[in-house]
């Protein structure tokens, strides 16, 4: 969760203590970062597993009374007990190693095993890290199956590996699905803050793209505490723009004061680019720019 | 470039690679044409790189999470390794197995040990004193199973085909062909479930194998021990004696498995214990795996071929120990002659 705010550029293989999340390094030399999933998700996802492989047998078992009134009783039985032990044994290797490392259970709650390493699992993998299930799920069944083992190897382990995931260097991971981050302020509602009020100090990028992330997630936060955060960058800010406006918008509003200053250099950012453009360097110098074309490695 | 319009000049290019994405999650790549393969590829790369660009730019941690989330399902879809066909399957069981079980045969011959060691030792004490017997195995269990055994059960020559008194509850279980199939399901499900155990409690230092191997050999030659006590030989000898080639080597096989996963804890030798762990714990896996192939013949020729009362017993017994032969040719010769690949 700490990581989740955090805007540095992480390292794959460093491993931080406090972290959900796994870092790995694609061939593309791209970081990826995955947000791991913890024992509530999973359980919740067993919990699924677990009623529809009973809810399979249960069907099963009424195909057995259909079968036994068609005279074939003995076979539909053989077969009721060949699916308990394909669903005992084989439901969550078969599912995960067909379908990309998602059981049923795992998909409605947006997890998936991947092997550490950050490539999908394989079909030994799979079977590996679930027919270790026998150990993991030690000690005690009561109707259900505690994980005893596996529980306290997740929290001694770290990166919540069970013992299966241990043995097969597997991870699950929690799949989020995002959509493209839409502009948090409406600039056009929002009036730059006046020239004369502003010393020649321009924020730069960086600072700009901090204030919109501010505000976009500023419904998280209560009203006063909004404000007491935002203050500390404003006045910052203010200081450094030898702002002479009012100051009250400052120690009052410093939300408010924060949005207009993006407001106002945002504009500058574009038109820089704008004469970036004009001027025709199109790689200008260490500024590298995105390939339209499929050049990247 | 201004984060603005650099979003809006790729949010096209993201757009459309999500669509494939989304098309991977139910089709497979294979299905792909080859214009969308190429599209896709070629995405996964920009994409790749427009991640890295964000990254370095800091251009908000909303922008960066949502291409580090397309880019890693793409590199899921991307890198996924081919699904197996019956092919591998049969080349599996034919090679690879055999192979891997030879490579790792102290294992099984320690696992073997164990198991056929503690069947022995309680064999030949409950057939000396088979009053022993009732402590290891449940009284209830034991009359089951001289019912089985005896002059009238099933396997007996007094044994009277129960076809006429079919008003009986269980009704066309009575049938030979319905009963031996629900017998096969059985085996499958019961024996090899044991054998998974065995493997899968391995990891718990191997302590987990040596408990279940101990446990199923006690338990086998308490029974059979009361069994041939009690005057059952014959019968009981002819019954097992076929499916025990497979039966009794697999479970030994998934018990070396277990070991295996075991001894990668306790000896990990150069490695870490998790890498050693990982090492062989997917060499141990397909063992076990075989093992349990080797279940499902046992459980075939369990329910069909041992317990039937038309084949004579001098028959069984060639059979059986025609199976040993074929078991043991099996797991020390097959795949030796292919070249590797």
């Amino acid at each position: 969760m700490l990581s989740g705010m955090s805007s540095g550029n992480p390292q794959p293989g460093r491993s931080l203590r406090v972290s959900t999340d796994l870092v790995i390094e694609t061939p593309e030399n791209v970081v990826l970062t995955y947000r791991l999933a913890g024992p509530a998700a999973r359980l919740l996802a067993y919990t699924v597993d677990f009623f529809l492989r009973a809810a399979l047998l249960s069907v099963m078992y009424r195909l057995v009374g259909l079968g036994f009134a068609a005279g074939l009783g003995g076979i539909s039985l053989g077969m009721l007990l060949l699916m308990m032990f394909f669903i005992d044994w084989a439901y969550y290797g078969i599912s995960e190693g067909f379908f990309r490392g998602k059981t049923i259970g795992k998909h409605v709650f947006g997890l998936r095993v991947i092997q550490e390493e950050g490539y999908p699992i394989t079909l030994w993998g799979a079977l590996l890290r679930n027919i270790v299930r026998a150990a993991d799920s030690l000690p005690l069944y009561v109707i259900f199956p505690f994980y005893g083992a596996g529980f306290i190897t997740m929290l001694a382990a770290g990166r919540f590996r069970r013992l299966g995931d241990l043995v097969a260097r597997t991870a699950v991971i929690e799949e989020r699905r995002v959509s493209v981050p839409r502009e948090p302020i409406i600039l056009e509602k929002i009036e730059p803050l006046p020239r004369t009020d502003l010393g020649g100090y321009v924020p730069s990028g960086q600072t700009l793209a901090l204030i919109e992330q501010f505000l976009g997630r500023r419904h998280v936060l209560t009203y006063r505490r909004g404000h007491a955060m935002a203050y500390i960058l404003a006045r910052a800010l203010a200081k450094k723009l030898a702002y002479a406006g009012d100051p009250q918008l400052v120690d009052r509003y410093p939300m408010a004061f924060l949005a207009r200053v993006y407001a106002t250099f945002f504009q500058v950012h574009e038109d820089d680019d704008a004469e970036d453009a004009a001027q025709g360097k199109a790689g200008a110098a260490g500024r590298p720019r995105p390939a339209l074309a499929g050049a990247a490695p | 470039m201004n984060k603005r319009r650099f979003v809006a000049k790729r949010e096209t290019a993201w757009r459309r690679f999500e669509q494939l994405l989304d098309r991977l999650d139910t089709i497979s790549l294979r299905r792909f044409s080859p214009a969308e393969t190429a599209e896709f590829s070629r995405l996964f790369r920009e994409l790749c790189y427009d991640l890295s660009l964000i990254r370095s730019r800091d251009w908000g941690q909303g922008l960066v999470s949502y291409l580090n989330d397309l880019v890693s399902r793409g590199h899921n879809a991307f890198y996924s390794s081919p699904p197996g066909n019956l092919g591998h399957l049969v080349r599996f069981l034919a090679v690879g197995f055999p192979r891997l079980f030879r490579k790792n045969i102290g294992y099984f011959l320690a696992a073997a040990a164990i198991f056929f060691g503690t069947l022995g030792v309680s064999w030949a004490v409950v057939q000396h004193d088979p009053a022993l017997a009732s402590r290891i195995i449940p009284p209830q269990q034991l009359q089951m199973m001289e019912e089985m055994y005896g002059e009238n059960g099933p396997l007996g020559k007094g044994h009277k085909h129960p076809t006429d008194d079919s008003d009986d509850e269980l009704g066309d279980l009575s049938d030979f062909g319905q009963q031996r199939a629900l017998m096969a399901g059985f085996y499958v499900q019961h024996n090899a479930g044991i054998a998974l155990d065995c493997f899968g409690r391995g990891i718990l230092f191997g302590l987990g194998t040596v408990y279940t191997l101990i446990e199923n050999g006690i338990a086998l030659g308490a029974i059979s021990g009361y069994l041939i006590a009690h005057g059952h030989s014959s019968r009981f000898l002819s019954f097992v004696i076929s499916h025990g080639s497979f039966e009794l080597v697999a479970i030994a096989v998934a018990g070396g498995a277990g070991l295996m996963l075991g001894n990668a804890l306790i000896h990990p030798g150069q490695r870490t214990r998790l890498e050693s762990l990982r090492v062989r714990g997917l060499e141990a896996i397909q063992i076990a795996c075989g093992a349990a192939a080797m279940l499902m013949v046992a459980a075939l020729i369990e329910a069909f071929w041992s317990p039937s009362p038309d084949i004579p017993n001098f028959v069984k017994y060639a059979g059986g120990a025609l199976l040993w032969v074929v078991v043991f040719v099996y797991l020390s010769t097959a795949g030796r002659w292919e070249r590797e690949s």
